[in-house]
């Protein structure tokens, strides 16, 4: 917890603005990921014979597949990628 | 009025709505003696990380979420859930883009909504007026759409009539948000997301058991309807879908301004990145949890969705069908509570925009006394509006409420998308591209105008775009006082 206080009084606001760009890309890239995984998960095991609870392959990549893919992402963004800085408001001390 | 529906079904509403309007008053006394216009318009930048995916879910998950779009799924199958899990995206895209720039520049500039820090972007009060009437505007016909559905839900489901239910919900939800304000939204929109998914598994349990069980709903599926199995359901889900949604609840999401605002209003990134997480859970969990119900729903309603007055009436239908007479009332509060979620959501909004961007901009120096008794008058007054339109249903109303989302989509998208990141997005630009681009995107809606049988959203969108290269290439810079405060280096 003090590291991140530290990394949070740190930063100068050129450098918070900086680091907030960068976050930026990561989600579009993030994005562009899902998008990839979702044109795969989808139409890309259309035609696979496989089935999983009565639904095909497809459908179920194409759905929870999907979902859990994203709740990944957020998790790597939100958790591992995207760093903690002091805003200025009364929550940051 | 014709009232033939059982107490019973709608007590449960009644006391929910109760605990809505308590949530609101013991907000509002808590936050007596604080700073009021922060408080009211964003709730003192002080939500955490839950409240602030709650609210951003509730905001953006609407009444035809809960209605129409597992109507479709029951008429699609399972190519509408993998259309509708785009929405998966909402979330983490417009918090992982804008929620920590907007904040910073928020706290900088002091800013309570988004047309402020569009005002400061761009150094133009012609500008903000435009964008605070579009989203005016966008937000009524949205408001109107989810008074309207909500209240045929209600009518459908109850017994009771139309108008009872507007009353019902449509007045005390605009009772709560006049005074309330922001913070009363955020957590009342925090009950209304978890009733949301408790209403989803409380009505996917009823319907496998009306059903005969998942294994036997399953294979009647597969016997009798192969086509939902399919993802471009025989023709039924062209492509021309699929993209246009990508864009129309997916990508372009993330400058809808109801969701840009809670970038505003949360207290640090702590609750920010959890934020992220909880809500992409959750928006993910709804639109699969209700749209999968909405095909399952074959176990039970053996017809097609014309012989249940339209894809609209399935859910409603299938709720009176398979759920205990005295559950029925809880039932309804899911979808319900969507509805009274995003009316709160966007009335806050409006009323921001008309107060804080317009009025205070005016009158920097007005009376905090004066400024309270506007501002809950003026979210009083459209709320009211949007009510008595509602008394009197327009037709296509859910076209109405798609027509909105473009509209503020092609408004905002590059403005605030070029505005925010973009160095040499200039005053004209913006200008150019959101009033040109909204302009074009409602005549091509009017005309009915389509390429590729596309959505107008591409169209706006598009235009939109060019519009506003066009504009910054021809328009002044901004000036390095503004750059400074924007892209400090």
């Amino acid at each position: 917890m003090t590291k991140i206080l530290d990394f949070k009084q740190d930063l100068t606001a050129a450098e918070k603005f900086s680091l907030v760009k960068r976050e930026a890309i990561y989600t579009g890239i993030a994005l562009a990921g899902l998008i990839i995984f979702w044109l795969i998960a989808g139409f890309g095991l259309s035609n696979v014979d496989v089935k999983i609870f009565h639904l095909p392959l497809w459908a179920v990549a194409g759905s929870i597949g999907v979902w859990f893919f994203a709740i990944f992402i957020s998790f790597i963004l939100s958790r591992k990628l995207f760093k903690n800085i002091n805003l200025g408001g009364e929550g940051d001390e | 009025m014709n009232e033939q529906g059982s107490f019973a079904a709608l007590l449960p509403l009644v006391i929910f709505m109760v605990v809505m309007v308590g949530i609101s008053i013991f907000v509002r006394h808590q936050q007596a003696g604080k700073n009021f216009v922060g408080n009211y318009f964003i709730g003192n930048r002080s939500l955490g990380g839950f409240v602030l995916a709650m609210t951003t879910v509730a905001t953006y998950s609407s009444v035809s979420s809960f209605v129409g779009g597992p109507g479709m799924a029951f008429q699609i199958g399972f190519g509408w859930i993998y259309m509708a899990v785009v929405q998966v995206t909402a979330i983490f895209l417009v918090l992982g883009i804008f929620g920590k720039r907007v904040a910073l520049l928020a706290r900088k500039l002091n800013a309570v909504t988004v047309v402020d820090i569009i005002r400061a972007r761009f150094q133009s009060d012609f500008l903000a007026a435009v964008a605070a009437f579009v989203i005016v505007l966008f937000f009524c016909g949205t408001m109107t759409a989810q008074f309207v559905g909500g209240a045929k839900l209600f009518a459908a489901v109850t017994g009771y009539s139309y108008e009872t239910g507007l009353i019902l919900f449509g007045l005390v939800v605009v009772i709560y948000t006049s005074i309330g304000g922001f913070r009363a939204v955020a957590l009342t929109d925090t009950c209304c997301a978890l009733i949301m998914m408790v209403g989803i598994v409380l009505l996917l349990h009823y319907v496998l058991e009306a059903g005969g069980g998942y294994e036997q709903i399953m294979t009647s599926i597969e016997a009798n309807h192969p086509e939902m199995l399919e993802p471009f359901s025989f023709g039924n889900m062209p492509w021309t879908i699929y993209f246009t949604q990508w864009l129309l609840v997916g990508i372009c999401t993330i400058a809808l301004p109801q969701s840009v605002v809670r970038g505003i209003s949360y207290k640090n990134t702590e609750g920010l990145h959890s934020a992220m997480l909880i809500g992409t859970a959750v928006v993910g969990f709804m639109n699969i949890g209700i749209n999968f119900t909405g095909i399952l729903a074959h176990g039970v309603l053996t017809g097609s969705p014309a012989d249940y007055g339209g894809v609209d009436n399935i859910i409603p239908t299938t709720i009176v069908t398979v759920m205990p007479k005295e559950l029925v009332g809880l039932a309804i509060i899911g979808p319900l509570a969507a509805s009274i979620s995003t009316i709160s959501g966007l009335l806050i909004v409006a009323s921001s925009a008309i107060i804080k961007d317009v009025y205070m901009h005016y009158k920097p120096n007005a009376e905090s006394s004066r400024l309270r008794i506007l501002s809950m008058a003026t979210t009083a007054i459209i709320g009211g509006a949007v009510f008595v339109i509602a008394l009197t249903p327009p037709s296509l109303i859910w076209l109405i409420n798609m027509f909105a989302f473009g509209g503020l989509e092609t408004a905002f998208f590059w403005t605030l998308l070029l505005g925010l990141f973009w160095k040499g997005a200039n005053k004209f630009g913006a200008l150019l591209s959101m009033t040109g681009g909204t302009l074009i995107y409602c005549a091509t809606q009017a005309a009915g105008f389509k390429i590729l049988n596309l959505h107008q959203i591409t169209i706006g969108i598009t235009i939109s775009l060019i519009l506003f290269l066009i504009g910054s290439y021809f328009g002044r810079p901004s000036d390095k006082k503004t750059l400074k405060i924007f892209f400090p280096q």
